[in-house]
């Protein structure tokens, strides 16, 4: 128990500048879990499994996703924390095996009802992916697909929503001057900032992270922290993440994922406020694997 | 006992270092022999063709036998517009069809394609030429440019089908995935970054399914007939370059042989011109993109 109450409160510390005292990372704490309990649920699954087939990936998922917090999925391997991101914007339809049970609400609509249309969830739940993924086209060309795609041609208006969604995404100062360059030649850290971007444009409301950090660099990484605190106060945020540090660093509250003993399904095991799951978890196989013993 | 067994493993040493010699050898022979039609067709149709190939020969109408100079304007046009007929046909239906395979592969219908595809490109092109005859000369009652814009056409496809349909399943998947996630549907995720991105295999496609079909001339014999004057009328018959080589060449006349050569030139820089130039573009547009 020690050992994780270490973990957190150094993570936490490391993430204050000027590295403050004890007292301080408690006091801040205190005040965001004051914010939490204010908030409302932007999303929520209720019941969710999900089958590839006659195999089950998800078992029984019951997830609140609270407005303007982000929320972090961590877990080992394989537990299916891509596959219940996936089922937030109905990505996992792209696989024709894959079948989702249960409900998953956008303030308070299922996105998988009949006539719901897909399309249109997309767009309210954005999405940023574990390698960066630019389009072979030029930085402008990129940020401007999304509204492009929903009928936006005035040039004025396009020039408008690419300086504000690369500014959004911290990328416009180094990039202001190339516009019309290929995103390709942009560094890997300048290119997941574009494809965060890129998502901003078509003005979601939630933005799904799938370890949108495990290809770049400690420090490009940390400047897509930073990016999130600042995107949490106007969007939504679920990350998936294998880094531990990073959900204590970066996320208000965390899902703990694990297969289901016996099986190769996953399943949520606790979720909380950050603070209380990495200091006083209350399940035995959440602290193993925070503490280290496991996986 | 161990001066025995040295003894054999440089005897084997010997016997695989010879094997190895040999079987390179003729590898590289084997390499040698493939390369040198090539080079023979090319040289021999250089020197042959080169000789009596002026400016006229791409601007003037065919001399009667023994009249000397003319050209074959005619044909050089009309194996123009057959192409650009086959193309109109064939590419489009050809890159929807490849997109639709490759976004559903495992389907009845995206297995269907690749199955009917291989079967078409099996097909002999005069069989198709005969299919081209059924369908269109005869309602229309007459040979025309038209038809043999069809015959071409269908022997195109396969070619444009299956290298696009190739070239897309190669764009990586993660491109498709950013696209759909942004609310794109499946069809304009196709069109706006699944084509441009594979678009240099896509031309490469589209130019192999060109320069297959500008050199077929069986088709075009039961299709646009042929015409020994001046026609960009896609209703009536129409000459074209290889049908012309076949006309000068079975001639029992030395000058027709002569200018049977020069065609044959002509057609073949036609091509290659063709190609280099696509292939110039697609470097242009890397470069633009950055993408080396």
């Amino acid at each position: 128990m020690n050992t994780s109450r270490a973990v957190y409160v150094s993570t936490r510390q490391n993430s204050l500048e000027n590295g403050s005292s004890i007292n301080m990372s408690r006091l801040i704490a205190a005040q965001q879990e004051t914010a939490l309990a204010a908030t409302r649920n932007k999303m929520r699954m209720i019941n969710v499994s999900v089958y590839y087939g006659s195999f089950q990936a998800l078992i029984d998922i019951n997830l609140d996703v609270p407005e303007h917090r982000i929320t972090a999925i961590i877990g080992p391997s394989g537990c299916g924390k891509s596959t219940l991101l996936r089922s937030l914007n109905r990505m996992n339809d792209l696989n024709p095996r894959a079948r989702t049970v249960g409900k998953v609400l956008l303030d308070d609509r299922d996105i998988y009802a009949p006539g719901e249309d897909v399309v249109d969830v997309r767009r309210r739940v954005g999405m940023v992916f574990q390698r960066p993924n630019p389009f072979p086209k030029s930085i402008y060309d990129n940020v401007a697909y999304g509204p492009r795609l929903y009928g936006i041609t005035s040039r004025r208006e396009l020039d408008r929503i690419v300086e504000t969604s690369l500014s959004r995404a911290a990328l416009w100062d180094e990039v202001k001057d190339k516009l019309q360059q290929s995103a390709l030649a942009l560094s890997g850290g300048q290119q997941q900032r574009l494809c965060i971007a890129r998502a901003l444009a078509v003005e979601p409301e939630v933005i799904l992270m799938d370890e949108p950090a495990s290809a770049l660099d400690p420090i490009a990484t940390l400047k897509i922290e930073e990016l999130m605190h600042d995107l949490a106060v106007t969007y939504t945020i679920v990350i998936v993440t294998h880094n531990m540090q990073q959900a204590a660093r970066v996320s208000d509250y965390t899902a703990m994922m694990m297969l289901r003993e016996g099986t190769r399904s996953g399943e949520v095991v606790e979720y909380g406020p950050t603070r209380q799951i990495f200091t006083a978890p209350r399940d035995r196989r959440t602290e193993d694997y925070i503490t280290g013993r496991f996986g | 006992m161990t001066v025995v067994v040295r003894a054999q493993s440089r005897q084997r040493y010997l016997v695989r270092r010879i094997t190895n010699t040999v079987m390179l050898g003729l590898t590289g022979l084997a390499t040698v022999v493939a390369i040198i039609p090539l080079l023979w067709i090319v040289l021999y149709v250089l020197i042959q063709g080169g000789r009596f190939l002026s400016f006229d020969f791409f601007t003037k109408l065919p001399t009667p036998v023994g009249v000397p100079g003319g050209g074959v304007v005619n044909a050089i046009v009309g194996s123009a517009i057959l192409v650009t007929l086959a193309c109109i046909f064939s590419i489009p239906i050809g890159i929807l069809a490849a997109i639709y395979a490759s976004a559903h592969p495992n389907t009845r219908l995206g297995l269907s394609l690749r199955f009917a595809t291989d079967v078409l490109s099996g097909i002999p092109s005069i069989v198709v030429g005969i299919f081209a005859y059924t369908v269109v000369v005869l309602p229309m009652h007459q040979f025309s440019a038209l038809a043999g814009g069809v015959a071409l056409s269908i022997i195109m496809l396969p070619t444009v089908t299956r290298t696009t349909e190739e070239m897309l399943k190669l764009v990586p998947n993660s491109l498709r995935e950013a696209s759909l996630s942004l609310g794109a549907p499946e069809w304009k995720t196709s069109l706006r970054v699944m084509l441009p991105a594979a678009l240099e295999g896509v031309v490469t496609g589209i130019m192999l399914g060109i320069a297959r079909v500008a050199g077929e001339a069986a088709p075009l014999m039961l299709t646009s007939f042929g015409n020994s004057f001046m026609n960009t009328d896609i209703t009536h018959p129409i000459a074209a370059l290889p049908q012309t080589i076949y006309i000068y060449a079975v001639a029992p006349y030395k000058d027709w042989h002569d200018k049977a050569w020069t065609t044959a030139l002509v057609l073949m820089t036609l091509v290659l011109g063709l190609n280099i130039t696509a292939r110039l573009i697609i470097v242009w547009r890397r470069r633009k993109l950055g993408l080396g």
